[in-house]
């Protein structure tokens, strides 16, 4: 319950506060959605799994995005910033779709 | 990671084609290893109930819950900052392009205006015979108005620009060098007055006569005796690909003689490395 509190929170906070993304972060903030969602439905499922644990939770989102960002400035720099971005995109969003695949099988039992 | 040697086992079973250990990783271990491990450091048991979690534990779980809610919210209204200013920069690209048009067409009508008044005043001066020669030439390379009785052909596509029945550069080529040979004397491509230097070609989707667009249907215009081009078009190679067109692509090509065609004038040829030698007096 104060979960989904604290998510709708951010949310609205960042809709509404307006903060402004500097130009350097820009290429990064699709990555950290990934992340983020990656982090939303594995925390989901973990709980679903009854061996949530929130201090991985935190750090394992924490890491993801820091690591994500890392390697698509690391590409950057060498020229390769777009498929290092697909590679992480592929990577989290392949997470993202069994953690799905494996909520749902919570839920409905199928 | 050196392969084991084999010990002769034989309850093992051998993989001759191993499933690579990253894909077999990523595609069955969707869930963070961390969850298990942290699980199992806790004797294997499930995770406390909302109730008996520890305020440190629940400050975490906020905050990052919190992050994860800033990082959506942010993303979201940068998504829905950057939308319009993409379609921004387009209205103004087309805008820019629009008024670049205008100019050229402003630019041509002056130069064909300036064309007029130059002619005019040779004419007063005199030398006539001279500048009947270079009107000759002038219309030869189109570079003015003409009219006359023609023959108009129109053509277009039997609906989708790629599709099959879609009419390529090549086909109004070959067209266009057949109503030539038959003795056209001036020919307009969608209202575009070729030249001797003139190109037809395609660039994705739209036809480009002289480098201008033009759009279908496109009607061809040629300036000639009607029924001696009738006649003699007919029995060109171009005549017959359009005529096959029709009739299998259902493609629209309509031949019509007119009594009076008006084409424009062809821009000037730009000439960009020649220029004239001087001659000695």
């Amino acid at each position: 319950m104060y979960a989904a509190f604290a998510l709708l929170a951010g949310i609205v906070a960042g809709i509404f506060l307006q903060p402004t993304v500097p130009d350097w972060m820009a290429p990064y903030l699709p990555i950290a959605v990934i992340a983020a969602l990656d982090a939303v439905f594995g925390g989901l499922r973990a709980r679903l799994d009854r061996i949530f644990d929130s201090k991985v939770f935190v750090v394992s989102f924490v890491a993801n995005v820091l690591v994500a960002a890392f390697i698509v400035f690391l590409g950057d720099q060498l020229g390769v910033g777009s498929q290092l971005s697909t590679a992480v995109v592929v990577v989290l969003g392949i997470r993202i779709f069994g953690n799905v695949a494996a909520i749902r099988r919570h839920i409905f039992k199928a | 990671m050196p392969e084991e040697p084999d010990t002769g086992s034989t309850e093992r079973a051998v993989r001759r084609n191993p499933v690579p250990a990253l894909l077999t990783s990523l595609l069955g271990d969707s869930l963070d290893p961390g969850y298990a491990a942290a699980a199992q450091r806790r004797d294997g048991t499930a995770s406390p109930p909302d109730g008996r979690r520890g305020p440190a534990r629940w400050w975490y779980w906020a905050a990052g819950l919190l992050a994860v809610g800033l990082v959506l919210g942010i993303a979201a209204r940068a998504t829905a900052a950057s939308a319009p200013s993409a379609e921004n920069t387009r209205s103004a690209l087309l805008g820019d392009v629009r008024a670049a048009q205008q100019r050229v067409d402003a630019l041509a009508a002056r130069a064909s205006a300036l064309g007029a008044g130059i002619r005019s005043v040779q004419q007063s001066l005199g030398a006539t015979a001279l500048l009947s020669t270079v009107a000759d030439l002038e219309q030869d390379g189109g570079m003015t108005p003409m009219h006359g009785p023609g023959l108009q052909i129109v053509i277009d596509n039997a609906g989708d620009a790629n599709g099959p029945g879609a009419i390529q550069d090549s086909d109004i080529d070959l067209l266009v060098n057949g109503l030539w040979a038959s003795g056209a004397e001036a020919v307009s491509v969608g209202g575009v007055r070729l030249r001797t230097t003139s190109t037809i070609r395609q660039a994705g989707g739209a036809m480009l006569v002289d480098n201008t667009p033009v759009f279908f249907p496109i009607a061809i215009d040629a300036v000639g005796d009607p029924s001696r081009l009738h006649v003699a078009i007919v029995a060109t190679e171009g005549f017959a690909r359009f005529s096959a067109f029709a009739s299998l692509y259902h493609i629209r090509f309509d031949l019509e003689a007119k009594t009076d065609i008006t084409l424009p004038a062809a821009p000037a040829p730009d000439l960009r490395y020649a220029s004239a030698v001087p001659t000695s007096r």
